[in-house]
């Protein structure tokens, strides 16, 4: 008995230590992203199918390569969004992660100081075929010829809608699609329509705490009126009619208290799920969670919609667009950790379907093609974002820094604090400020 | 023990340099103070002038290739509506927490200078906020401020009135910071002002008392002039403590709205780590420096000059 406790124990010691040394001999590279933190949900969700959200979903993406890889684990450090002032400080101390989430937006400031690594040979070598890449993620990643990013997505910025509450105003066609406005006086036509008979603002907007709703739809109400105010890229104009009246609709809204007040991203989240409001303005990203949201019982119940930001300028349908992507950067690695650091783009590449249902555009041509991803919620309805999405020139310095600012003194004008033609001025006179000390 | 014999003829050549504690310098005694004078150059006066010369330079955070530009940055700082307006909010705010702080830790510290239990554990819970993080100091006001589901907002919706969005209206958002950063930190200075009013000696109140001194008398007559010096350490603490305000803005407001809640410190770390002009930067921090220093000095002299009178 003893010795037959004996072997089972030296077994055991055994097992556990084979087990050991195969770990220890997997190379280890940090991951650092954003997309919030969910590990009490998906911290053993190997199944992505299974995940739901982009927290949810990225989370159970980077355990199922840990599961699978028999080279590499990925160790995610997660920052707050969007998190480019802790990797500057990272990069700066010379301790950055391996890899780390970057908005196509601001690649150009850390690729042209030589902070990232070029990725095209590895690509090849990993068999990525670039060519399936969309245009607008190809362009995304690519400066000055090289490519410089796993593109991961391309996210834009539309229009959540309350069916239920729709309902309620009257606002719903015959075939049930939501009434959209057409022109800036049926926005306020409806809108009015819609508090009158719900009691509710026709908006829900992250207002407080947060520059992105201002920036973003502002630029997008400015494409609407194919305003180019970057024609320089290095000279930012808003002297012009179009960014006026752009900024006067936002004020106006807010004036006429057609949208909640007061409420930051968290908030307006939620308060959109709670239907406090007919259509929150905000990103491809919500899509997966809410209607996830219309499956359960609610004031979303049966009744979520989403659509491309609804045109209501005569000029274009363009809309504010950008991308995540995930970059390399510069430093000694090993030649193990550039292996691993490829092997895990590639899963990413492999797998980016699954990203594709938080709701964002896939970056993969033969994904976007393909009907799987078509026969996903929702998707036929902002289909025109692939063609729509427009991003800021890249030429185009300090992107975040500028959406910053514009969002700042949008948001002055939008609550009133500034009058418009005062934060059009000071917004211009800022912007031009940073890029003139850019370099 | 040498024994000196002072001898007419003599005693020049007899006298010898005496043993025991040394007369003049001993350099090797400075071996003492080398390890904290090493730090102190290494961490405080290289910064200090590296800063200086930093503030000088056209430079980014991943550029080695500054150039010198002179004054340039501080003339472009002079120009900049927003930094200006950082340095307004900046005074502003201290205004309003140092005084606050002078007058609700003395009053704390008055009320529980006590020994019985209730007095003990209420200074554990006044002191319990300082070991917050401000992390967790801003979350907590964060839903205090909320106006739609925050605490505040019921309290008021309680009593018929219409919520206050603090941290979003510009009138308001200073002051909500000012409001988090005393409840956060109050804690210290009553402690300070508690160990300076258990140094004054009871005989002083009992004579006071004796000669019928109302307890106004014996405030302003011994309590006042007992804590003088405590009262400085704590004013000039606060003045360069809150004059570094950050965490709480950035947290709880991002410096807006409007402008209306920046700290230099948070207009500092934008345009260092957003912006990445170091040179700019830096120019800022010298400037903030200088208005620490000065606030400081002044209040130092203009309580040295109240003591000497």
């Amino acid at each position: 008995m003893r010795k037959l406790s004996t072997v089972l124990l030296a077994g055991l010691v055994v097992t556990a230590g084979a087990g050991a040394a195969l770990a220890a001999d997997k190379t280890e590279i940090s991951v650092s992203r954003f997309f919030g933190a969910c590990e009490a949900d998906y911290g053993s969700v190997t199944d992505v199918t299974k995940a739901n959200g982009e927290c949810g979903i990225i989370t159970a993406l980077i355990n199922k390569f840990n599961a699978e890889s028999t080279t590499t684990t990925v160790k995610p450090e997660i920052v707050e969004w969007p998190g480019y002032d802790q990797l500057t400080a990272r990069i700066r101390s010379g301790e950055p992660p391996v890899i780390s989430v970057m908005h196509e937006a601001v690649i150009s400031d850390y690729s042209s100081r030589g902070l990232l690594e070029p990725l095209d040979e590895d690509f090849a070598k990993a068999g990525i075929d670039v060519n399936d890449m969309t245009d607008a993620a190809r362009q995304g990643v690519t400066k000055d010829g090289k490519i410089y990013a796993m593109p991961f997505d391309t996210h834009t910025w539309l229009w959540h809608i309350n069916l239920n509450l729709f309902k309620q105003a009257g606002l719903v066609d015959e075939a049930g699609k939501p009434i959209l406005p057409k022109s800036t006086d049926e926005l306020f036509a409806q809108a009015a329509q819609f508090k009158e008979k719900t009691g509710k603002p026709y908006f829900i907007s992250t207002l407080a705490n947060e520059t992105a709703f201002y920036t973003r739809t502002f630029d997008t109400l400015l494409y609407q009126q194919n305003a180019d105010f970057f024609a320089d890229p290095n000279k930012v104009n808003f002297s012009s009619p179009e960014a006026k009246g752009a900024l006067q609709l936002l004020a106006d809204i807010y004036s006429k208290d057609l949208t909640t007040k007061n409420q930051d991203y968290a908030a307006s989240v939620s308060s959109f799920a709670a239907g406090d409001g007919g259509v929150f303005i905000c990103g491809t990203w919500l899509i997966d969670t809410y209607d996830q949201e219309a499956k359960k019982d609610g004031a979303l119940a049966n009744g979520y919609a989403v659509t491309a930001f609804p045109q209501i300028y005569p000029g274009s349908p363009r809309v504010w667009a950008d991308g995540h992507s995930w970059v390399l950067l510069k430093q000694d690695l090993s030649d193990a950790q550039r292996a691993s650091a490829i092997e895990f783009m590639k899963f990413l590449w492999d797998n980016n379907y699954e990203w594709s249902r938080t709701g964002h555009l896939p970056i993969r041509k033969s994904i976007i093609d393909s009907d799987q991803f078509k026969n996903l919620p929702h998707r036929a309805d902002i289909a025109s974002l692939a063609v729509n999405g427009t991003a800021l020139p890249s030429a185009v310095k300090r992107q975040f820094s500028i959406q910053d600012i514009e969002g700042e003194e949008v948001g002055s004008a939008m609550r009133g604090d500034k009058s418009v033609d005062q934060a059009l001025t000071d917004a211009e006179t800022r912007i031009n400020e940073l890029l003139a000390n850019a370099k | 023990m040498t024994d000196v014999t002072l001898s007419p003829g003599k005693a020049t050549a007899a006298v010898k340099r005496p043993t025991g504690a040394s007369i003049g310098p001993r350099w090797s005694n400075a071996l003492f103070v080398a390890p904290y004078l090493a730090f102190y150059l290494a961490l405080l006066v290289y910064p200090l002038f590296k800063g200086i010369w930093m503030s000088m330079l056209q430079s980014d955070m991943f550029d080695d290739t500054s150039k010198f530009a002179g004054l340039a940055n501080y003339y472009r700082l002079f120009n900049d509506k927003v930094f200006i307006g950082s340095v307004w909010n900046t005074i502003w705010f201290v205004v309003m927490t140092v005084p606050a702080f002078v007058a609700i830790g003395l009053l704390l510290a008055l009320a529980l200078n006590r020994s019985d239990r209730t007095s003990a554990t209420l200074r554990a819970i006044f002191f319990g906020t300082s070991v917050l993080s401000v992390t967790i100091v801003t979350i907590i006001w964060k839903m205090m401020y909320m106006p739609g589901n925050g605490a505040i907002a019921g309290i008021m919706r309680f009593f018929g009135m219409e919520p206050l969005a603090f941290t979003t209206t510009a009138s308001l958002a200073l002051p909500a910071i000012a409001i988090t950063t005393v409840w956060w930190i109050i804690g210290l200075p009553m402690m300070l002002f508690l160990a300076a009013l258990q140094q004054i000696p009871g005989e002083l109140y009992e004579a006071a008392a004796l000669d019928n001194a109302s307890r106004w008398r014996s405030f302003w007559s011994i309590t006042m002039p007992s804590i003088r010096r405590t009262l400085l350490v704590v004013v000039i603490y606060e003045i360069v403590a809150q004059f570094q305000l950050f965490g709480q803005a950035l947290l709880l407001t991002q410096g807006g709205p409007n402008n209306a809640s920046r700290p230099i410190v948070l207009f500092i770390y934008e345009q260092g780590f957003r912006s990445w002009n170091l040179g700019y930067a830096a120019a800022a921090s010298e400037i903030l420096f200088i208005i620490m220093a000065v606030a400081a000095l002044a209040q130092f002299f203009a309580s040295r000059k109240r003591v000497e009178e």
